[in-house]
This record gives structure tokens, C-alpha cells and sequence, in this order.
């Protein structure tokens, strides 16, 4: 058994996940369908939204420059960081040099995929994740199972639990308003008290060399306001050319993403607080991050480079609402981590996610920037085949089949031979259990086959019927 | 050039050995801003002040709003909502000069923004019908934390400066280096965190109630 | 048309010349109800999407050389699913795109090649005439005709005109039901917690038949639905469409 499959067992046993699951993706997919089906222009829109995405990735040299320049105009530091690791000292340089001893951290799923939480911990900086679902991870010690809602797979009773144990007067917990109201006293202080706010970034906009955050609760601003320095850590990808194109993807992303058509607060930050403003940091970083978005360009999946980390994909996703997101092992599950997780972290090793789809495609139809998902993913069954990385079991199978398959006289005498001994183990009309058919019949009864092929029995009728 | 990004640059090249010229990119880039009206929601249709009305109030955005004749009105509409909501008397006032200019009399008002600040007196820059947002730029008398702190949130905002659409209010600004924040305020701060269940006030203002003030 | 019938193949695809021949046998008394010359090419195997589908295209691209062959000449080739269907139709001609002379061939049999529901429907404007069948049916989309075909209104405008059934809308029905080809047997733990969704959604209509425009489906469908004892037949809409509904569902004995 594959580690990922031992994952799944795990999951699918685990009742309290299936219900925080459904609890979180059925409101998702209700809300996004009825935003969806309030705005009648979404179809052009998501036209739109792709092409401006891929005008941007076309000319990502261009308007990379372009956005550095805007930036450092406005004031702002801007680094470059060729992978994960490189991000992370560039970060924990600045907290350094910053003498920061409190950082405060708004949700941003780049910083988990370089793995800036345990960069900063192992520099011995105290880290305070603020969005709710990162407070919740991080008081439980876990990763994020869903780019949206990082604690999706926790109940409200499991929130209660993790609260009364780590909150100062958490009061009641009986409801979700009395959790977040606890979570909102906890962390009322460590935000003002922070010396560097960190965040991601939604977009990146090149001709005011600003950058956008998307959040709910406000913690972006509370995170990114007070301290004296705010540091962005973000995808080269994210680009977008102006303002303009902001709101047509603004549109999109927030209706896939939780069903509003805008967030609470949108933000765009451009350079660090100016003369005679009278809050706001003194020194404002850009980390533009590559770690591997090139080598996706490279390998063919610049459409994945339009993603706009919405997170419809998985509310959508038969095998994620199953599943859960920490099952993939990776830091993006669903159908968008089955495409980027084999290009940043290796084929051999997650070469289950690609092959763990039903190919389905309802996937690539809520995207709302058109990515072809299940394209995507099969493109990483071509690969892992022509790797060799199929089991060799379903190898020996799908090539044995193969054969018979390009031979339609023999195809059609083993046909008939198997399905005359399959009726041996069926019992009225159904097989229970079956030699080679385990994959089957372990969940659910096989029909037995209704006597010869189609074809012979055509035949047969045919010359019958000549006679 | 740091080598982080000459290496990044050459690995785009590698992928995108053509670069377009400057002028073919500002071409494709306004053939995609010709399309971009036909995907707004149609849904301006009246007055934008009228639209901006109902879509704050709309259960997406669940803001409490209400009309005022003029700025002089201000303190009265405080002052009534400081009493049915049965809050203290006592009122953090954005440092804006058409603010501060009012007769606050019965109100103690006071310009620095508690951590824990129960009510919060602002004038917005202008606000976005489409969607039923306030939008601040952070400027000397428009500190960004105004916004955030307190547990309600009162903003004034002028019936003049509702934009229909998103696009055009960046329209109003092409060109301009922005402030360093434009806050997007589209109703009280909320959460989904907890099993997908809306709730109110998670760092940000609980309640926001908008002020329309016509002249 | 009429004066001029079309030459159709069909290709009844693996699973039913294997498993259900019934619905083969339901496919050509349609067709022939709508004049059509109707040929059954022997040489016909798989449309090639279990290798298409684990990566192995280079095995695909030598079985659909084979199909494209063997289908060249014929006005319309009918296929009585829409999973292998959006296989020839949509992705054949992906397949072939460095290769012009074949993906010219592959972009031809594209063009004739029509799934059997909605072939009845959009192209004949057909209705079943005089078939009864006095049960309460649901209906699931099977995902690649649905998404790749846009094959949804159709059987149920056919099926509405069957005397004495009565459709129930079933909640999720554009939900995938997790047999997903070999995803089922390589990931069966998945797949059974998914078709075991669709299961409790099917019984939860009331229904007595479950039907479904792709053996595959049904198969895995039916086949959940029988073990937990649920007493939902299962049939291909085609048979239902053909007066068949009377013989035996999937998994029963004739």
C-alpha cells in the first residue's frame, strides 16, 4: 500500500472528518452556484479572466520588470527568491535585521508551500498566524487541509475543545460566534504588539507596483498595519497588468471562492507609510517567489499558472469531499495539487494524485480562469506511464489488454471465453466475488454478463435471419 | 541584476524565447479592456447612490445604512445609533477636517483609535454601487486602523462619490501613485472558518453601519 | 433524409459487448426506427480510453488508428455512451495533433460520430411511440456526455414520452458516482465512499429504476445498490426508449 493510500484509509475511516467536510464544501458549492447564477455574465467573464491571465504569463518577463520598477518607486524593497528555502532566509533576514522577536501572519498558501511557519520558528521568532482558520492549525499543530479553509476538516465541537485548552478566558464555547469572539480577544494584543507582519499577496499589480490582499475577517490589515516593517511573500504568477484587470479577477475569484462577490476587506498595498500618515510600516518587502513556477512553464503546464487559488476545484471534487485535503500529503490537494504538487515535489513520489481522479471534469468547469484540470492531470498519467512509474500490475493488465485490443478476432474468442466462465461464480445474476476482481467486487456486486458478446450474438441472429 | 533574478529571467526566456514588443503587449492588453463591460454584472440601473443603498443592505453585504441630507446631520444620526445600540457616549473620530468641523456636542469624541475601540466615526472616500463597498485611502486624516479596530464602524460617505462599477473607480485614479492602502470595505468583518458558518466581527468591525449623506 | 438513409455504424463499445449485449440490441431497434442503415463493423474492440486514461497514449493512438479505419465511410457512427463517444470525438483528434494526415482523418470520424441518446433526439427529433412502462424512474448524467457532450435534456425529453413513467429529479445527478474507468479498481476505497453517496441519493428518490446513458455507470451504480439490498433496477435509458424495459435490469437473470 502506497503511503497516500495508507492516508486514505485513514481518512475514510474517520466519520468526524467526513461531517466537518461536508459541513464546509456543501455551504461552499451551495453559495458559489447561487453567486454564479446571480451574475449571467460569468461565462464571458471567466473568458476574460483567462485570456487576461495568460497575456500576463505570455509576457511575465515584461511585466515582472515592470512591476519591480512601479514598486521600487513607491519605496518598497523588492527580493527575488529562486526557491522555498531562498524566500524563507530572505524573511528571516528581514525579521533579523528587524530585531523582530513577534511576527504576525495572514493566511498565504505560497508561505506554506516554502514552509515559512517552521523557517521562522526555527530562527526562534514567535510566529501568530491571525486568520481564524491558521490560529485553529496552529494551535492544533497541523498543516492546512484546504487553500480556503485551512481547518476545514475540524468540527466546531473539536474548535471548542482546542480553545478552552489554549485561549486566556475563553468564556463559553458552545456556539461558533463564542469561538470567534475568543479567537478575536486572543489575538487583539499580538497584533499591535507585532514588529513584522507578514503576507501573501492576490495579486500583483504592474503598473502601480502594489500588491492585493483578499481577506474576510481583517486580519490582513491588522497584520500588515501596526508592525513597523510588512513583508510580502508571493508567486511571480500572480501578476495582473493594472487595477482594471484586478477587479474582472476580483469577480471571479471571490464568487468561486466563497459565494460573495467581494470579500469584506480588499487591500492594496502600494509602498510603506508615507509622510504624515499617521499608521502603517516604515519598510515594506516584496519577496517575488519562482519555486518552480518556471519549471511548470517549462513542462508544459502554463495554464496552471492562471490559478487563481480559489479552491472551487476541491469543494467540487468527488475524491476531496471523501478524502479531505491532508490526504494528499501535499501542500495544494484536490485537482489543482494533483497538477502543481508532481511538478514541485516529483512525479514518483505523488504519482497517486494524478491517478487518484475520476477524470470527471467538474473540475475544469467551475474554474473560473478555465484551467483544463482533467487535461492537466491525465498529461501527469502520460508522464507517469512513460516513466515507467505504473504498477505493475495494471501495467501487465492494461498492455495484455492492449494487445487483444489491436487483435479484433482474438479480442473477440477471449471475450467469449471469460464471460462463459464468469456466470460459474455469479449467483442469481450477480458476482459476489470473483478471482482478479477484488478492485470490484470488495464494495460492490459485479453483473454477471448476459451469455455470449454482443457481437457473436449478432452474428448469430444475422445468420439466422440469412437462412 | 541579483542572480536570484537573472536566473529567474533566463528560465522565462528558456520557456518564452520571443518576448512581444512593448506596443504589441499594450495592444492585446487594450483589446482585453474592450471586453471588459459586457461582464459586469448588469445590475446599475438606477441612480448609483440608490444601488449602493440596497446592495449594502443586500443580505450578501448585511451593512445597516441610512439617508442624510447633509454633514451637518452626522452627529444626530451618531448620536441615535450610539443609543439604540446602547453604546457608550464616548466615540473615536477619523482626524478628517468635514469631521471635525461638525458640532459633536453630547459625544466625547476623541482622534486616537483604541486596540479595543467600542465606536468609530469616518468619512469614506467614496464608495462602489456594484457591490455595496466603502473605499478609504489611508492619508493623514484617513488612518488605515480606523477601519479595523473598532467594534462598530460608522462611515459617512457622499452621494457624489458612489462610482457604478469597480472599474470605474480605478478609472478615476489611472495614472496616480496610490496611497498605501485603498481599502475595499464591503460590510462588517466576517468568518467561514468554522464549519463554512458565517460569523460576525472576527477581527474586524462586527457592525458597520454607512451614512449616506446627499449633499 | 428520408429518401436517402444514412449508412450508421455502431460501435457498441467494450463494456456493452461484454456485459450488457441488451443494450446493443436496444441501440439498433432505435436507430432502425429512424430508417437508419445500420451496420455492426465486426473488426470494433474498445474505443481505447482505458489506455488513453492511464497514460499510455501511444497504445491509445494504435487503437484509434484501428477505429478510425474501420469507421472510414460510414455517415454517422453511434455510440451508446458517452464516455467513449467524448473519446473519439474530442479526443482522438487531441491525440493526432502533431501528426496531420491522421488527425485530419481523426477530425472527420469526430464530426460523424454521435452519442446514441441525444444522436435520436438532436439529429432525428425522435419520440418512443406506444412504449409503456409503468414505474417511477431516476435519471444520473454520467459525467464526460454531460461535460464533454452536453448530453442532459435530451433522454429526458425522450423519456418523458414513454406512457406511465414518472421521473424523479435525483439530487446530485450531475455528481459524479465514482466508477471513473480503472479509478474504481485501483482506488475501489474512494470509489465505494463516493458510489456509496450516489447510492443513498438514488434510494433517497424512491424510485424503482435507476437509468443512465452509460453502462459503466450503471454498472458501478447498480452494482453498490444491489450489495447494500437497496431494490432499485438499474437500465441503459436506450433500453427503456426501445420497449425493453419489461426484460431484466442490469445484474438480473433473463
Amino acid at each position: 500500500m502506497s503511503a497516500f493510500q495508507g492516508r486514505v484509509s485513514s481518512a475514510l475511516a474517520d466519520a468526524t472528518l467526513k461531517i466537518a467536510i461536508d459541513r464546509t464544501t456543501n455551504t461552499a458549492r451551495t453559495k458559489r452556484a447561487a453567486a454564479i447564477g446571480a451574475w449571467p455574465e460569468f461565462a464571458e467573464a471567466r473568458e476574460l479572466g483567462r485570456d487576461i491571465k495568460d497575456h500576463v504569463i505570455a509576457n511575465l518577463e515584461y511585466y515582472l520588470t515592470q512591476f519591480e520598477a512601479n514598486a521600487i518607486k513607491t519605496g518598497a524593497k523588492v527580493h527575488w527568491a529562486r526557491t522555498g528555502q531562498e524566500a524563507c532566509e530572505i524573511v528571516v533576514g528581514i525579521c533579523k535585521a528587524a530585531n523582530a522577536k513577534s511576527v504576525t501572519r495572514s493566511k498565504s498558501m505560497l508561505g506554506e508551500e516554502i514552509g515559512l511557519p517552521h523557517a521562522l520558528e526555527a530562527a526562534g521568532i514567535e510566529r501568530v498566524e491571525t486568520d481564524l482558520a491558521e490560529h485553529i492549525i496552529q494551535l492544533a499543530g497541523e498543516k492546512p487541509s484546504h487553500i480556503i479553509w485551512p481547518a476545514l476538516h475540524k468540527t466546531r465541537e473539536q474548535v471548542g475543545e482546542l480553545f478552552r485548552a489554549n485561549h486566556t478566558d475563553p468564556g463559553a464555547l458552545a456556539s461558533v460566534e463564542q469561538m470567534v469572539n475568543s479567537a478575536r480577544r486572543n489575538l487583539r494584543e499580538k497584533f499591535m504588539a507585532a514588529d513584522v507582519g507578514i503576507s501573501g499577496a492576490n495579486f500583483l499589480i504592474a503598473d502601480t507596483g502594489g500588491i492585493c490582499t483578499v481577506t474576510n475577517e481583517g486580519n490582513a490589515e491588522l497584520t500588515t498595519t501596526p508592525p513597523r516593517v510588512h513583508i510580502v511573500t508571493v508567486g511571480i504568477e500572480k501578476l495582473v497588468p493594472s487595477m482594471t484587470e484586478a477587479m474582472t479577477m476580483l469577480r471571479l475569484l471571490v464568487r468561486s471562492a466563497t459565494g460573495a462577490e467581494l470579500t469584506q476587506y480588499t487591500t492594496f498595498h502600494t509602498g510603506p507609510k508615507r509622510p504624515g500618515d499617521l499608521d502603517g510600516p516604515e519598510e515594506f518587502h516584496i519577496v517575488l517567489v519562482d519555486a518552480g513556477r518556471t519549471k511548470m512553464l517549462a513542462e508544459g503546464l502554463a495554464e496552471m499558472l492562471r490559478c487563481l487559488r480559489c479552491g472551487a476545484c476541491m469543494n467540487h471534487c468527488v475524491v476531496f469531499r471523501q478524502i479531505g485535503g491532508h490526504a494528499y500529503g501535499s501542500t495544494y490537494p484536490g485537482p489543482m495539487g494533483s497538477v502543481i504538487t508532481p511538478s514541485q515535489d516529483g512525479i514518483e513520489q505523488f504519482q497517486d494524485l494524478p491517478r487518484a481522479c475520476t477524470l470527471n471534469g467538474q473540475c475544469g468547469e467551475v474554474c473560473p480562469v478555465a484551467i483544463p484540470l482533467p487535461k492537466l492531470i491525465r498529461g501527469w498519467r502520460t508522464k507517469a506511464w512513460v516513466q515507467g512509474y505504473e504498477p505493475a500490475i495494471s501495467k501487465t493488465a492494461l498492455l495484455l489488454w492492449r494487445f487483444l485490443a489491436l487483435r479484433p478476432g482474438l479480442y473477440q474468442f477471449a471475450s467469449n471465453i471469460a464471460l462463459r466462465f464468469m456466470p460459474i461464480f455469479a449467483r442469481s445474476g450477480w458476482i459476489a466475488k470473483m478471482p482478479l476482481a477484488g478492485g470490484w467486487t470488495t464494495y460492490r456486486d459485479l453483473p454477471s454478463p448476459q451469455g455470449g458478446t454482443f457481437l457473436s450474438q449478432y452474428k448469430a441472429k444475422h445468420r439466422k435471419a440469412a437462412k | 541584476m541579483s542572480n536570484a533574478k537573472a536566473e529567474i529571467f533566463a528560465a522565462i526566456r528558456k520557456s518564452l524565447p520571443s518576448p512581444s514588443s512593448a506596443t504589441n503587449i499594450a495592444e492585446a492588453l487594450a483589446a482585453l479592456r474592450n471586453r471588459v463591460n459586457p461582464t459586469r454584472p448588469d445590475r446599475v440601473n438606477g441612480a448609483p447612490d440608490e444601488v449602493f443603498l440596497a446592495r449594502v443592505q443586500s443580505p450578501g453585504v448585511a451593512a445597516s445604512a441610512e439617508r442624510i441630507a447633509n454633514l451637518d446631520n452626522l452627529p444626530a444620526a451618531v448620536a441615535r445609533y450610539v443609543s439604540k445600540n446602547n453604546l457608550p457616549p464616548s466615540i473615536a473620530l477619523q482626524p478628517h477636517p468635514d469631521l471635525q468641523g461638525l458640532n459633536w456636542s453630547g459625544l466625547h469624541i476623541h482622534h486616537d483609535i483604541a486596540t479595543d475601540e467600542p465606536v468609530a466615526v469616518g468619512l469614506a472616500l467614496g464608495g462602489i454601487a456594484e457591490t455595496g463597498t466603502l473605499v478609504f485611502h489611508s492619508q493623514p486624516h484617513s488612518p488605515t486602523l480606523f477601519a479595523f479596530l473598532p467594534l462598530h464602524h460608522i462611515v459617512a460617505v457622499y452621494a457624489e462619490t458612489i462610482w457604478p462599477w469597480l472599474e470605474d473607480y480605478t478609472a478615476e485614479f489611472v495614472g496616480q501613485t496610490p496611497p498605501r492602502n485603498i481599502n475595499f470595505v464591503t460590510g462588517a468583518s466576517g468568518t467561514t472558518d468554522i464549519e463554512g458558518t458565517l460569523v460576525r466581527g472576527a477581527h474586524g468591525p462586527g457592525w458597520l453601519h454607512i451614512i449616506l449623506v446627499e449633499q | 433524409m428520408k429518401n436517402n438513409p444514412p449508412r450508421v455504424a455502431l460501435f457498441v463499445t467494450c463494456l456493452v459487448d461484454a456485459m450488457r449485449p441488451q443494450v446493443g440490441f436496444a441501440a439498433l431497434a432505435l436507430l432502425e426506427q429512424v430508417n437508419c442503415t445500420v451496420d455492426v463493423p465486426m473488426g470494433q474492440t474498445c474505443c481505447g480510453q482505458p489506455a488513453l486514461n492511464s497514460g499510455d497514449q501511444d497504445g491509445t493512438r494504435q487503437i484509434a488508428r484501428q477505429n478510425i479505419e474501420l469507421l472510414a465511410g460510414y455517415d454517422h457512427v453511434v455510440v451508446p455512451s458517452g464516455s467513449c463517444a467524448a473519446t473519439i470525438i474530442k479526443d482522438y483528434p487531441d491525440l493526432f495533433e502533431s501528426d496531420p494526415a491522421w488527425h485530419a482523418k481523426a477530425v472527420n470520424l469526430a464530426g460523424r460520430t454521435h452519442e446514441l441518446l441525444s444522436y435520436m433526439n438532436d439529429v432525428w427529433g425522435w419520440r418512443p411511440k406506444g412504449v409503456d412502462c409503468a414505474e417511477t424512474a431516476t435519471y444520473h448524467d454520467s459525467c464526460s456526455g454531460l461535460r464533454s457532450l452536453n448530453v442532459q435534456a435530451q433522454p429526458r425529453q425522450m423519456l418523458a414520452a414513454v406512457t406511465g413513467l414518472e421521473m424523479r429529479p435525483l439530487e446530485g445527478a450531475n455528481v459524479c458516482c465514482g466508477f471513473g474507468g480503472t479509478f474504481c479498481v485501483k482506488y475501489p476505497d474512494i470509489s465505494n465512499a463516493i458510489v456509496g453517496e450516489k447510492a443513498a441519493a438514488i434510494n433517497a428518490t424512491g424510485a424503482d429504476l435507476l437509468l443512465g446513458g452509460d453502462l459503466g455507470c450503471l454498472m458501478n451504480m447498480a452494482g453498490k445498490l444491489h450489495r447494500d439490498g437497496s431494490k432499485v433496477r438499474a437500465f441503459h435509458a436506450a433500453e427503456i426508449l426501445a420497449g425493453m424495459g419489461n426484460g431484466p435490469a442490469i445484474g438480473e437473470p433473463a
